[in-house]
């Protein structure tokens, strides 16, 4: 079979994919379910009088990109990238590039004690029998919609990690999904099984290298299982080149005193539809959501969360901070969801959105529904512009005016960033956004980061004041950036 | 050169409503101003439209600094050339930190202004960045800290943030003291503040005054005046300054209050 398939989705390729993988009859069985379900349902188009970022990724050209390009090895973008993402930390590593995942290692110590991270395709070989419980069953249904049937219909690659009974990984692991196909469709799918008391720290990062113009689609599914007293802590940074087109789901499934932790960064892509959900089924469960979006240019997206309260006294806190700029259009809706039976549930979400030009827009739409009483619930949400009085101040301290917008856009950032647990990903998000605000001081934008971050590692507190008396050599390190 | 602040007739406005009407002030550096008013005459005004706030538009008069005209120029153009404002309510700024604010403030007022170009928009550049090394700056920090008293504690929070009325004074004094202006506005530094705090905030002021700090001190009772020894008073009412005099003007005007400036205005407009 060649590489990279024809263009256009059809059951042929579902067929092709499923042979490229060598995989069990039942899997095949799954996919073709899948595109007959895909086929039948039509795509979400949202609200009437929304933004429009539904109805515009439902108008992308589907049948104009090939679904599956094979690939190999790294590039030495891929591996540049990788010098500076968790570097000296990480416990594990996985990189899908394109449709295939093209490295995997674990430290051998992880190995040792029954950790599994391999690719999707091989723990179906491996570990059917995990693959088969959980792949698209409980956590994000096939037939939740149009995309997620496409997903089940052409995933290829994948990322598969589990964690045994009682293995707590303090390292954090970190997954990389590479698009460098013009023209092509990625469908990319994480499963993650932390089995009881267990717990993992799983970062995973999803980057472009396109060259030209042609639109690329990136379509992902993510699932994660927190089985009792299990802690998921996953971690997203997006930062695709403004060519991709993406649309991501994912889901956590808890069982009784699981918890998750989920922390979004998107900064990327044309168009995205981001769906996260927080399944709390498990009495006793929890979870987190801490969000950040940056968007500029004409890019659009869609984020819907959802914190489902199913068990008993349970915990879920959302927060999404986000800034506009451009002509970019960002659609959040916030949903709190308390079925009937989960009683003594807390569950609590906040959305502040700054606008930095005269062209953005954004949309808040936080919802309730409480089908219990025993419950403490609310939302809140904001959408301002930069307070002109907050401007003055800064101003009249000697700050130039860009420089002084710059600082409010990280101050209003910088209380969700500091809630991101890993520092290296704080880090290297911080400056992410530091440099998406153009001005004529690019330079400066980054004394001013290296200052916080220097500040923050170096620590401002009574004895750190004292060290005056650093050697020399120490002082030149720092006074060079 | 001492350096002089001159309004000349000075006029302006907020949404249409005139504030000022009129207003001609001299400070130089070594002086210490006070000016005080009944609420309303427009002291807070003056100050922010000698610092340019945008929400003011000055409709008739100048604002000569050191021999410029700086109606024109932007706030931090202003700030630049060591022109300060202490703020009657410090706007606090969640997320950015004390210590990293003061370090760019200071690289912004250190380095100054580059002349303007012919033609040039006088909002101004800056000449070029040059940082300020860690090190220095938290050696000039600790200092100033030391100076005024001020607890390490409070350099690591957000500006303003959380701060009390108290802290939120303090923390526009340890300002001034690290910008080290050659004129200082301080708008009702004394407002909010209980009898211990009021003592705390003047005595850092006392220990700023010389001769290369020139104050306007704005405030609406004489209290402040009993621990900060102006040496002229100027009194303000309905937007212009109606009296001005010798530091003896400051407990008359206690005594008799604002409303015999009623009848005082009504004869200077007669006279």
């Amino acid at each position: 079979m060649a590489n990279v398939l024809a263009s256009g989705l059809s059951r042929g390729a579902v067929e092709g994919i499923s042979r490229q993988q060598g995989e069990p009859e039942w899997m095949l069985q799954k996919r073709l379910q899948a595109w007959e379900t895909f086929e039948s349902l039509p795509a979400p188009l949202g609200r009437r009088g929304d933004l429009g970022t539904l109805r515009t990724l439902a108008n992308f050209k589907f049948q104009q990109i090939a679904p599956y390009a094979a690939s190999e090895g790294l590039t030495p973008t891929i591996e540049q990238a990788l010098q500076s993402a968790l570097a000296s930390e990480r416990a594990g590593l996985i990189v899908q590039r394109n449709s295939s995942v093209v490295h995997a290692e674990l430290s051998e110590e992880l190995k040792s004690q029954g950790v599994i991270l391999t690719s999707l395709e091989n723990a179906l070989r491996e570990h059917p029998e995990l693959v088969q419980e959980y792949f698209m069953t409980k956590c994000v249904p096939v037939e939740t919609d149009k995309y997620t049937a496409m997903n089940a219909a052409f995933w290829s690659g994948g990322i598969f990690l589990y964690i045994p009974k009682g293995v707590e990984i303090e390292q954090p692991i970190l997954g990389q999904v590479w698009i460098d196909t013009p023209g092509s469709a990625i469908f990319g799918h994480t499963l993650i099984v932390a089995d009881e008391m267990s717990s993992v720290r799983y970062v995973e990062e999803y980057n472009s290298d396109l060259a030209g113009d042609a639109p690329a689609l990136f379509n992902g599914v993510v699932e994660v299982y927190t089985r009792s007293g299990a802690h998921v802590e996953f971690s997203s940074m997006q930062d695709f080149g403004l060519n991709v087109w993406n649309v991501t789901h994912r889901n956590v499934v808890e069982e009784n005193d699981g918890s998750a932790t989920w922390v979004m960064a998107d900064l990327g892509s044309k168009v995205m539809l981001s769906e996260i959900g927080s399944g709390l089924s498990g009495n006793g469960s929890a979870a987190e959501l801490v969000g950040v979006f940056f968007t500029d240019h004409d890019q659009r997206y869609a984020i819907n969360s959802l914190a489902n309260h199913i068990g008993l006294s349970t915990n879920a806190e959302t927060l999404v901070k986000g800034a506009l700029s451009g002509e970019s259009r960002v659609e959040f809706s916030g949903m709190i969801r308390i079925q009937p039976k989960a009683q003594y549930t807390a569950s609590f979400l906040s959305d502040h959105t700054l606008l930095l030009s005269e062209k953005c827009r954004a949309e808040s739409i936080p919802g309730l529904e409480i089908g219990a009483n025993e419950v403490s619930a609310s939302h809140g949400a904001t959408t301002g512009k930069i307070d002109e009085e907050q401007l003055f101040y800064l101003m009249v301290r000697g700050i130039p005016q860009d420089e002084a917008e710059r600082i409010i856009v990280q101050g209003f950032f910088e209380p969700v960033l500091q809630r991101i647990p890993l520092e290296n990903l704080r880090v290297r998000l911080r400056r992410s956004i530091v440099r998406r605000m153009r001005g004529a001081y690019e330079t400066e934008a980054d004394t001013w980061v290296d200052a916080q971050e220097r500040w923050e590692i170096e620590g401002v507190d009574e004895g750190a004041v004292h060290l005056d008396e650093r050697p020399a050599e120490d002082e030149i390190q720092l006074t060079e950036y | 050169m001492t350096s002089e602040l001159v309004i000349k007739n000075l006029h302006a406005s907020i949404e249409g409503k005139p504030i000022l009407r009129g207003v001609d002030l001299t400070v130089r550096q070594g002086e210490v101003h006070a000016l005080m008013g009944p609420n309303g005459s427009g002291k807070s005004t003056l100050a922010n439209v000698i610092m340019g706030n945008p929400k003011y538009e000055v409709t008739e008069g100048e604002i000569w600094f050191k021999g410029e005209n700086i109606l024109e120029y932007s706030p931090d153009r202003r700030a630049r050339m060591r022109l300060f404002l202490a703020f009657q309510y410090p706007m606090s700024i969640p997320g950015v930190s004390v210590a990293n604010f003061l370090r760019r403030s200071l690289e912004a007022v250190r380095e100054g202004n580059r002349p303007l170009q012919e033609g040039e928009n006088p909002s101004g550049r800056m000449t070029k960045r040059k940082s300020i090394p860690p090190a220095e700056f938290r050696k000039l920090l600790q200092e100033k800290m030391r100076l005024l008293k001020v607890d390490n504690s409070f350099i690591n929070r957000s500006i303003n943030d959380g701060f009390s009325g108290g802290e939120k004074k303090r923390a526009e004094i340890l300002q001034m003291a690290l910008l080290e202006p050659e004129i200082a506005l301080m708008d009702e530094t004394d407002s909010g503040l209980d009898i211990d705090a009021l003592k705390i905030v003047s005595e850092s002021v006392n220990a700023l005054r010389g001769p290369d700090l020139g104050i306007l001190l704005i405030t609406h009772y004489q209290r402040i005046l009993d621990y900060i020894k102006p040496d002229f008073v100027h009194v303000m009412y309905d937007g212009r300054i109606v009296l001005s005099g010798g530091p003896e003007l400051a407990p008359e005007l206690e005594k008799k209050g604002y409303e015999w400036l009623r009848e005082n205005d009504e004869v200077v407009a007669n006279g």
